[in-house]
């Protein structure tokens, strides 16, 4: 078997083999406690000879050498070299702390011993299981002020990330900055800005920088915090080791938009009176959502290999995910590779990394609109009509017999008739040289990287469609193309004075090319062409230091300046400057706690630190330029169309955004670390926040300007705990707890102060065109709902246009709408458990969000009689009506403004581990897991947890279950 | 040793940071790609068209693509200029009432609207948004601009008649702009762009700019139906002269009826002509069916180049609904949205009281029967003394009978023995076949009669089939009748350009021969000058269009200013004109009742404020300079 191994990976990987006669060694590994540690690294030294030991911390490897020595090393203990012996036990002793674990930040790396900022680390151990398919998925709820934001449940979209509120700015892009590898990804692309590319498999672990005196070096991108993903390598004088997994997810709804089922429906309209109405009611009973909706399955499989030799290592890996949605005709594919290699020369001074990963993505896109007509189809009518019109769906028809043009569509019909596939290649790849100067502790870092990405996608409407009657049928092509290039060098020079000084110097400089272009082309049966042609660029040039001091690794002291120069602002304001200072103290050092069983860590950290933010959504804001007009929208002089020419609207004088945060923390650790955690408070003020205005009438060409406006404050109090609750032989349970309580407001907008404004009217609703819920008001929270406070009966029915006259000018105006309620939530609490029992795993996610309002816009549009019948058609309503009675839609009214505070069990995961197959040369686990386990709400949509606060036309998430297996050979 | 590890060290370092710092820095500067900077968009001498063409098309269109919007803050297809200008014009008013739930658009017929009303907000910043267009365009193209861009003399030459016709365009803009708002932010080419606080200019200030930039720029303008269609040529600058004078009153408190008959006289004689008929002049040829001879300026539409969903694709959707067979109005489907209040639709039926008061005097001769609106009994219909022994009535009857009695008594009654048209004593009831107006006439010295069907006014446009007269659910579309004057067709029938129905190819009519007309009799009556038969004959003229023949003519008699504002209405409606007209009259806010003004069913009187809308919430916060309107 062993041997077929061998040769199987042998022939794959074209590399030979050489066998020969050879001693047999075997052993133990275990810790001071007993526990028996899997994983650890046994390799012959000098050679690229080793094994790693398995999950009962065993290990056999066959030596040439019978006075060889042999060394392991595991991450977070001591590495040992011990002489080769037929039968060897080894007990790992703990490196003097755990806290020595290394952390990358940015152009630099540190320990948590040394760190003085908010920095949080969460390595694949910790990653949550089950069908993730998306990578941020992997740390939702483990770490205090990161709110994850599931995706939706369309397959192969990504969630939000949102870092200490993410409300760092008024603008839309309050996207933090991820960086893979060293490569800082385009924070424009979408909410967790390219991690949808990146097969979760690769990730080896996230850090998050939180604080600004550990983000302040990526300066004029990190006001919205900084993740760093390192991915996966091979490690040195490792034998070639295969890890396949796979598994099978079936995901289901969990509940249904409340509409009314077809006798209510039949009964409202009966109650409506209008005749005309009464008389298009049908026979059928239809569950419209029941009819778009399915059961959807999907696989993810993955293979990686991993290598490692004397001066080198890789690893490589291929992915394949196929995943259905929920909505039918919905899928994602996705292929997946990376690579990894390392090289190291010249006396290991000289190291080279390389990576590269690629995906390839192919999506069949439901239509979007399918999903809210299956709110609003008549459930009486059937789903086929039995003629062979419009591809035999039933539709509602003009008099004429041709489709209703103001109608919804025939959901199932919008589904298996329109296309609309996508397909999005993306290469991310850097590398990295790193050179050990002759002189000790001086280093040089050089980084080359890229990111490219395409997108390709067709779609189409087609003639026999009710959807496409009208232009005889549509179709068109989209294309997208975002890369960026990058270049960092950077030089480190550490030195340990004589006891107790210690510096650790870094001086670096960057330049980033961003560039991105889109074309849409659109025909119509009737010959009607549309094209649009839009490209940009823009580039960012920084240099930057860091300079750490520690004193008797007592005393620890950060500055860091950074200095960014953005084409995307006039040579005037295109520089910003942002520092950064720390200090931090470790007192459980000091010596009357040094002997201390109880507490073993104690550590203060205090910090400043200034970020910007240069994501102003324009490139050439600063700049006139005028912009061409299309051909559907010339203008005509006798009989010529002449095309127009725009001039833009700018503020030559725009500059960077600015926040300010303050931060304390303390971690702590008892009982020799057995319980470890942190405690923060942070206060981020930012100023000239950049958003968009109307400048004064005739000051500029647009109403419209992006431009720096006012002040916002975040602050907020992150608490967490980890616990080693049991640590026995055959039990061991490890729980992670954390809390984050967040405020913002915002403290000044716009050139004159009037708390009495209505504010920046932002939150566009569905329910009438160019509605908006919310605002932007100075002394309130973002994103707060701006409406109407509702008066109720005495059975407690809310009385429909009935609200209180809130200014009491005696009218009831739009100036009696009040600020009410915001989406924010004020607190967020995770819960992760982790047991082990023998062979058996059980872990599991728990996430609450208190405080957040959500508006239930599919209510408050739908939830009326009016909407019953509408040009000549009848439509359904949503089921608040019920209780409402409301005959007309109230979009204002408070009673949509619902409290969506939530608990949800994001996934659990029960795995069994069978170690002694092939006297653990083979590692086996199946699992089993659940995603979207339950959730308690007493919200009344379809899913309390909508990013922004307003529940339209949300995709379901599924709760899944899966089968899985991984395999390591 | 060491030393020579940190010098080697160091001199790597050095080498490196310095090329890096050194040589990137004009990395930074980005020029775009798609869009253009302000040289590489003039270096085609196309542009300076191109540039005007967006001036124009800023009452047409929304931006740059069917999608993309110059107005920001609402939804790109409402902030189109026409489709604004319509809501602010007829919505406010008796003319039109709208059933959908955009934003706070119920506010306007309810005339409780506030500062944060985005409708008003949008209409202010696309009026400001041209005015920018407009000094941008002036500042691109000065002889210091051109000369350094090495502009030859014949393209120079088109520049200044666009320079011309773009202050034309600015002028029309600030004269929506004091009509709507009052005292306003003034803004010239004199100012640079930037975020600073422009001044607020009283009406009469902004007033007095447009007068002088229409004068300035008179004798630079084509002649009279000279320019290419759809650009302003001298009719369109007298007209908005004619309209700022007719108006002065209200905006600067000083009449001024002679200029506007001066500058309307210089419009009829301008070589325009009424179109052949009345409907042809919303239809999708409305550019080419005849009724170009009466278009002094237009907002140019078509289906297929001259897109979104504002202008007349607005107009006409959202008229249609109900019964209404979308076909006939050249389009895929309506909206269900616009109507008209029964103020509107009485209009035309207080017709027959405004032809009769032209008559005469009213006499003791009157109609009697079964088809007169008391039976066989009195009161009668009192017909008019035409001249001696003569009598005439329009009268709406129901088909019946009818006899002709003096003084509400049998003792002296004709009849028709033998219907052979002349009247006998006592004779025969005479036969009227179905309902209908009726215009009738009588003879007493020749005793003879005539009564026929008078034809109507074709301008009375109504679809009442599933539609109520009067509205209680304003949301309601089949509550409130529906008006069928803007349809996507040709003359003959065939829908426009855009096969599939989307987009309307109608022209929409500014300024019309029709208007300056009506104006004509107004600035007569109100002493501006003209005579009464000019005045009564321009009328005529209409009301020959409007009814086929010459039964809806009226006598000098009936020319009042209730008549004028009545006919106006009736002559111009749905076409923007209404509020301003109503202000005129007085008859906007604290006078004139309709349903649902001020918010309630029936209709109430509102405060004068409501003359003015209000400076929008947001630019009085943007602006320190600005004083909001009294009362808001």
């Amino acid at each position: 078997m062993k041997q077929i191994r061998q040769l199987v990976l042998g022939i794959l990987f074209l590399i030979p083999l050489v066998m020969s006669a050879q001693d047999i060694i075997k052993g133990k590994v275990i810790d001071a406690t007993g526990m028996e540690l899997p994983g650890v690294s046994v390799v012959v030294k000098g050679t690229d000879k080793g094994t790693a030991t398995d999950f009962d911390g065993k290990f056999e490897l066959s030596i040439d050498d019978a006075n060889a020595i042999i060394t392991f090393s595991f991450i977070g203990y001591e590495q040992q070299e011990v002489a080769a012996s037929a039968e060897m036990n080894i007990v790992m002793e703990e490196s003097s702390e755990s806290l020595d674990e290394v952390i990358i930040i940015g152009y630099g790396q540190t320990t948590k011993k040394d760190a003085t900022g908010s920095v949080e680390k969460v390595s694949v151990e910790e990653f949550n299981g089950g069908a993730i398919l998306s990578p941020e998925q992997l740390i939702a709820g483990k770490t205090a002020g990161v709110n994850v934001i599931p995706a939706s449940g369309k397959p192969g979209s990504t969630g939000t990330i949102k870092i200490r509120g993410g409300n760092s700015s008024l603008s839309a892009n309050n996207n933090p900055l991820v960086v893979i590898d060293g490569v800082p990804m385009d924070q424009e692309d979408d909410n967790a800005p390219g991690l949808s590319t990146v097969n979760p498999n690769d990730i080896e672990s996230f850090v998050i920088l939180k604080d600004a005196s550990a983000t302040a070096i990526y300066g004029s991108r990190a006001s919205a915090g900084v993740i760093l993903i390192t991915t996966k390598t091979g490690h040195r004088n490792a034998p070639l080791r295969a890890e396949f997994n796979s598994y099978l997810s079936v995901g289901n709804r969990e509940n249904q938009v409340d509409v009314l089922n077809a006798e209510q429906f039949a009964a409202a309209v009966q109650s409506t009176g209008i005749d005309s109405a009464i008389s298009l009611l049908g026979s059928d009973n239809t569950n419209w959502q029941d009819e778009i909706y399915r059961t959807a399955y999907g696989t993810d499989n993955n293979l990686t290999l991993t290598q490692g030799f004397e001066n080198s290592s890789f690893r490589a890996s291929l992915g394949y995910t196929y995943q259905e949605g929920l909505v039918k005709t919905d899928d994602f594919k996705r292929k997946s590779g990376s690579l990894n290699y390392r090289h190291r020369l010249f006396d290991d001074t000289f190291k080279i990394d390389f990576n590269i990963r690629g995906t390839v993505s192919e999506n069949n896109n439901a239509d979007d609109g399918a999903r809210g007509n299956a709110l609003t189809m008549d459930p009486t009518q059937p789903v086929y009509s039995g003629s062979t019109l419009y591809g035999g769906y039933w539709e509602w028809l003009d008099a004429d017999g041709t489709p209703n043009a103001q109608s919804p569509n025939n959901p199932v019909g919008v589904l298996n008739q329109n296309n609309s596939f996508g397909s999005t290649e993306r290469y991310i790849g850097n590398l990295k040289l790193d050179y050990d100067f002759p002189l000790e502790g001086l280093k040089a870092n050089l980084n080359l990287g890229f990111d490219y990405g395409e997108t390709n996608g067709y779609w189409d409407v087609p003639a026999t469609s009710a959807s496409g009657f009208d232009e005889k049928g549509t179709s068109g092509t989209w294309n997208n193309l975002r890369r960026s290039t990058l270049a960092d060098f950077y030089v480190n020079y550490v030195h340990e004075f004589e006891q107790p000084h210690k510096i650790d110097i870094m001086l670096g400089t960057s330049y980033q090319d961003f560039y991105r272009e889109n074309q849409t082309y659109q025909i119509s049966g009737l010959g009607a062409v549309r094209e649009t042609e839009f490209a940009t660029t823009n580039s960012l040039l920084s240099y930057f230091t860091r300079l750490n001091y520690a004193y008797d690794n007592r005393y620890l002291v950060t500055f860091t300046y950074r200095r960014d120069g953005s084409s995307r602002f006039s040579p005037e304001n295109r520089w910003g400057n942002f520092f950064s200072g720390a200090v931090a103290w470790s007192i459980a050092d000091e010596d009357f706690l040094r002997d201390s069983q109880t507490i073993s860590t104690l550590k203060l950290r205090i910090g400043y630190g200034e970020t910007g933010q240069q994501e102003i959504g324009s490139d050439f804001g600063y700049l006139p330029v005028y912009t061409p007009g299309q051909n559907n929208v010339r203008y005509q002089f006798g009989n010529r169309f002449i095309n127009t020419l725009r001039p833009e609207g700018y503020d030559s004088e725009i500059k960077w955004e600015e926040s300010a945060t303050s931060n304390i923390g303390i971690d702590y650790g008892f009982l020799n670390d057995r319980i470890t955690g942190s405690l923060e408070y942070y206060i981020r003020k930012t100023t000239d926040v950049l958003s968009t205005v109307s400048p004064p009438a005739g000051s500029n060409l647009s109403n419209s300007l992006f431009t720096n406006i006012g002040d916002l404050e975040n602050s907020g109090i992150e608490f967490s705990v980890n616990a080693d609750i049991f640590q026995k032989e055959n039990f061991v349970w490890n729980v992670n707890f954390n809390a984050t309580y967040l405020q913002n407001e915002i403290t000044k907008l716009n050139a004159v102060e009037d708390p009495e404004s209505p504010g920046l009217a932002v939150g566009g609703i569905r329910g009438g065109v160019g509605n908006n819920i919310q605002t932007q008001q100075v002394g309130q929270a973002q994103f707060s709902y701006l409406v109407y406070k509702q008066v109720y009966d005495s059975d407690g029915n809310p009385l429909q246009g009935v609200y209180e006259d809130l200014n009491g000018d005696g009218q009831w105006t739009d100036l009696d709408k009040r600020i009410y309620k915001n989406p924010n939530p004020d607190y967020l609490l995770g819960l992760s458990s982790y047991m082990n029992y023998k062979n058996w795993d059980l872990n599991f996610v728990l996430r609450a969000s208190l405080g957040n309002y959500t508006y239930n816009n599919i209510a408050s549009s739908e939830g009326n009689s009016t909407s019953l019948h509408f040009n000549g058609t009848n439509r359904n309503i949503h089921d608040s009506y019920l209780d409402t009675g409301f005959g007309e839609v109230q979009l204002w009214s408070d009673y949509y403004i619902q409290d969506a505070s939530f608990l949800k069990m994001d996934n659990a995961v029960l795995g069994y581990n069978f170690n002694e197959l092939k006297d653990g040369e083979v590692i086996l686990r199946i699992y089993t897991s659940v995603q979207n386990a339950f959730t308690v709400t007493d919200y009344e949509g379809l899913d309390p947890e909508i990013s922004g606060g307003i529940d339209n036309n949300f995709y379901p998430r599924p709760r899944t279950f899966l089968l899985g297996f991984n395999i390591n050979f | 040793m060491l030393n020579n590890k940190i010098k080697f060290s160091l001199g790597i370092i050095t080498l490196v940071l310095t090329l890096m710092v050194s040589s990137c820095e004009d990395v930074l500067d980005k020029e775009p790609i798609t869009e253009l900077t302000s040289e590489q968009a003039f270096e085609n001498e196309e542009s300076y068209e191109q540039f005007m063409a967006k001036i124009y098309g800023g009452l047409a269109i929304n931006g740059q693509d069917l999608d993309d919007a110059d107005i920001q803050g609402i939804d790109g297809h409402f902030s189109n200029y026409v489709r604004l200008y319509y809501n602010l014009q007829e919505l406010s008013t008796d003319e039109a009432i709208i059933a959908w739930n955009d934003g706070t658009i119920h506010d306007l017929h309810n005339q409780v609207w506030t500062p944060a009303n985005e409708f008003i907000a949008a209409m202010y910043y696309r009026i400001y948004f041209q005015i920018g267009l407009v000094n941008q365009f002036l500042r691109e193209t000065t002889d210091d601009q051109l000369n350094s861009r090495g502009v030859d003399d014949a393209l120079k030459a088109k520049i200044a008649e666009f320079r011309a016709e773009a202050r034309f365009m600015r002028a029309l803009s600030y004269w929506h702009g004091i009509d709507f708002f009052g005292a306003i932010p003034f803004v010239t080419e004199d100012d640079v762009v930037g975020n600073f606080f422009p001044e607020q200019k009283s009406r009469t200030e902004v007033f007095n700019f447009i007068e002088s930039e229409l004068k300035e720029i008179e004798p630079q303008l084509k002649a009279p139906r000279g320019n290419e269609l759809g650009r302003a040529d001298k009719g369109a600058a007298w007209m908005l002269l004619a309209k700022l004078y007719i108006n002065a009153e209200v905006y600067t408190n000083t009449d001024r009826y002679a200029d506007a008959m001066t500058y309307i006289n210089n419009v009829i004689g301008g070589g325009y002509s009424l179109g052949p008929e009345y409907n042809y002049l919303f239809l999708a040829d409305n550019e080419s069916n005849g009724s170009q001879n009466e278009t002094i300026f237009s907002v140019r539409f078509d289906g297929i180049n001259i897109t979104g969903w504002g202008g007349t694709t607005y107009i006409t959707h959202a008229a249609v609904g109900g019964t209404m067979d979308p076909n006939i109005f050249g389009i895929d489907g309506g909206w269900g949205g616009l109507r008209t209040t029964s103020t509107f639709v009485e209009k035309f039926g207080a017709d027959v009281d405004a032809l009769n008061s032209g008559l005469g005097n009213q006499s003791d001769w009157g109609l009697v029967g079964s088809a007169t609106i008391n039976g066989w009994d009195s009161p009668d219909m009192e017909m008019y003394e035409t001249s001696t022994d003569n009598y005439a009535l329009y009268a709406d009857l129901v088909a019946g009978e009818i006899k002709f009695r003096f003084n509400e008594d049998w003792g002296v009654n004709y009849g028709d023995d033998g219907l052979d048209g002349t009247l006998d004593a006592g004779g025969a009831n005479i036969p009227v076949a179905e309902d209908g107006v009726y215009f009738i006439t009588m003879d007493l010295g020749s005793l003879t009669y005539t009564i026929s069907p008078f034809s109507g006014d074709k301008r009375e446009m109504f679809h009442t089939d599933g539609q109520s007269l009067e509205i209680e659910n304003p949301f309601d579309f089949s509550q409130g009748y529906a008006i069928t004057k803007w349809r996507n067709v040709d003359v003959n029938g065939n829908r426009g350009v855009d096969g599939s129905g989307t987009f309307c190819d109608i022209d929409f009519p500014v300024f019309r021969l029709a208007d300056a007309y009506l104006m004509y009799a107004e600035v007569f009556l109100r002493g501006g000058g003209g005579d009464a038969g000019t005045a009564v004959g321009y009328i005529n003229m209409i009301r020959e269009r409007s009814y086929g023949n010459t039964g809806g003519n009226i006598n000098p008699g009936a020319l009042t200013e209730e008549f004028i504002l009545a006919e106006r209405s009736r002559e111009l409606y749905w076409e923007s004109h209404r509020r301003t007209d109503l202000i005129r009259f007085n008859q906007f806010s604290e006078n004139g009742v309709w349903p649902w003004k001020g918010g309630i069913i029936q209709g109430q009187t509102t405060s004068d404020i409501r003359d003015l809308y209000p400076i929008p919430a947001a630019d009085i916060i943007a602006n320190p300079n600005l004083t909001q309107n009294a009362g808001y």
